[in-house]
């Protein structure tokens, strides 16, 4: 059973599914490209994930600050998009596997409701854009689907992929 | 001085209220027949015989219009004799008012504590859900001459409507809040032969060719401009989202935080989400604000309340739930279509 981290989350993957850490050192271009923290391999598709932890026991007011400022200003969204289509890019040019890709976001920020996330999931349907939202000339999708959650709304819905503070750990994220 | 609380027994629709309020804002939630609207307007209709030394059973079946003017009609519905209670605070001061649902009259009414409470009269205002003053010309004069079936809380916002503008200078308060709204509206509102306009840059237009959403506001902006609301006034407002565009919502929490900062007393009963974040969002450590939360106990059936000064914190949230419920659909739907 693989385990990956980031910053004070930690990501459980249920067997047979394939998962590494995407934005680390090995990325290699992260000076110009936005990267997705982890990307998840099933049988038939393939995850993105971006953890973004606002509630870290150790972030300080300036990052909280800064964190609500990119949630209420809208700049959350394109930054998500930005990581996705960089990281959709990257991917194409690895020649990794073509299989329908899912986007999931986890913003552990206790101050999100589902209203807000409701808000959140249906603005990156529309800007990614998902299947369904892009022109009848596309022959191709890069996104099959995707969700923000919070915390508790992550392992309600997604159980198999479980998420846990750990709390011992000192880094930011 | 504002209202500091509310009791109620076997009053409509409760059997037992008791209610601590906050000297700013008052936020009610609830689904419909919780009885926002019924507290609002009990509490309404004390503030108002303050000013105006009405006999309160009288004021109460004018604004709740129960049928064929039977007060007793107000007290809870159930088998037997049952007698009802209402109590309204301001500090030590206490209006109270009991009577049976067999009370046919308001003469019937037992009322105490009147005197000392119009000793202190405190101005008041009721905003209702229906926009009036589209349909204010020739409104308050058939109201007064015929037996007309309408809620005398309709009568009374015209009357507060129509009030001319203070006299003096307008303190800088008020001045940016008038200003505020100005922009809102694209204009002043004047009246003429009791007819209300918005007045621009492009001339007079008439209320019945404005939004009605901006009706509201221009109501608001009259209210403000005639000093209707001033510190140690109450203003009560039914569900001011109706018919505002949601992007009117942040300047209109807005306005209402800076009035209450100017010492204004604020009821209000919404079901809507914005409202309730804008107030979570723009609200400010000296503010002050309380959520009520009016639900029906599943065991007893009876409506409760509870208060909380944190938005996270409204239990039970109805207009939150129904999000939640959206959102999990939405997650649901979205997880579904991975399979596809």
């Amino acid at each position: 059973m693989t385990v990956l981290r980031e910053g004070a989350l930690e990501l459980t993957l249920p067997n047979g599914v394939q998962g590494k850490k995407f934005d680390g050192p090995s990325h290699g271009l992260s000076h110009c490209m936005k990267a997705v923290d982890f990307i998840l391999e099933e049988p038939d598709r393939i995850l993105f994930v971006e953890l973004k932890d606002a509630d870290h026991p150790h972030a300080n007011s300036r990052n909280r600050k800064a964190f609500r400022n990119q949630l209420y200003s809208g700049v959350i969204v394109g930054d998500l998009v930005g990581k996705f289509r960089d990281s959709f890019i990257y991917r194409w040019a690895e020649s990794a596997p073509d299989k329908p890709r899912g986007y999931y976001v986890l913003l552990a920020a206790s101050e999100l409701d589902k209203a807000m996330l409701l808000i959140l999931t249906e603005e990156l349907k529309r800007n990614l854009p998902v299947e369904g939202s892009t022109p009848g000339t596309w022959k191709r999708q890069m996104a099959a689907h995707c969700g923000v959650f919070n915390l508790a709304t992550w392992n309600e819905h997604l159980p198999e992929y479980s998420v846990k503070r750990v709390v011992d750990d000192q880094k930011g994220s | 001085m504002s209202i500091t609380r509310i009791q109620l027994e076997n009053f409509t629709v409760f059997e037992k209220m008791d209610l601590e309020l906050s000297q700013g804002i008052n936020v009610l939630v609830g689904t419909n027949g919780t009885g926002k609207t019924h507290l609002m307007k009990v509490a309404y209709s004390a503030c108002d015989i303050s000013t105006t030394k009405m006999d309160f059973a009288e004021k109460l079946v004018r604004v709740f219009l129960p049928s064929g003017g039977a007060l007793g009609r107000l007290v809870k519905r159930q088998k037997g004799s049952t007698r009802c209670t209402v109590d309204i605070h301001r500090g030590s001061s206490k209006l109270g008012i009991s009577f049976t649902n067999h009370s046919k009259i308001p003469d019937s009414a037992k009322i105490s504590g009147s005197k000392e409470w119009s000793s202190i009269p405190v101005e008041s205002v009721f905003i209702p859900v229906k926009e009036m003053l589209s349909n204010a010309p020739g409104f308050r004069s058939l109201y007064s001459r015929r037996e007309v079936h309408f809620e005398e809380i309709y009568a009374d916002i015209l009357d507060r409507a129509y009030l001319p503008a203070l006299r003096g200078p307008v303190d800088q308060s008020r001045k940016k809040l008038l200003e505020n709204l100005q922009k809102l509206i694209d204009g002043k509102i004047t009246i003429k032969d009791e007819e209300f306009f918005l007045r621009n840059a492009q001339g007079n237009l008439e209320f019945t060719l404005l939004a009605e959403g901006l009706r509201k506001l221009g109501l608001l902006w009259l209210l403000i401009q005639n000093g209707t609301l001033l510190e140690g006034s109450v203003l009560f407002w039914d569900e001011p989202e109706a018919n505002l565009n949601p992007k009117l919502y942040g300047p209109l929490i807005e306005i209402l935080l800076e009035l209450q900062r100017m010492g204004v007393q604020v009821f209000l009963a919404t079901h809507d989400y914005v409202i309730l974040k804008e107030f979570d969002l723009l609200c400010e450590d000296q503010d002050e604000v309380l959520f009520h939360s009016l639900f029906r106990d599943e065991a007893t059936g009876e409506i409760q309340c509870s208060s909380k000064r944190e938005y996270l914190q409204i239990h039970p949230n109805a207009i939150a739930e129904t999000f939640a419920d959206l959102y999990n659909r939405e997650i649901e739907r979205s997880l579904g279509e991975k399979t596809k």
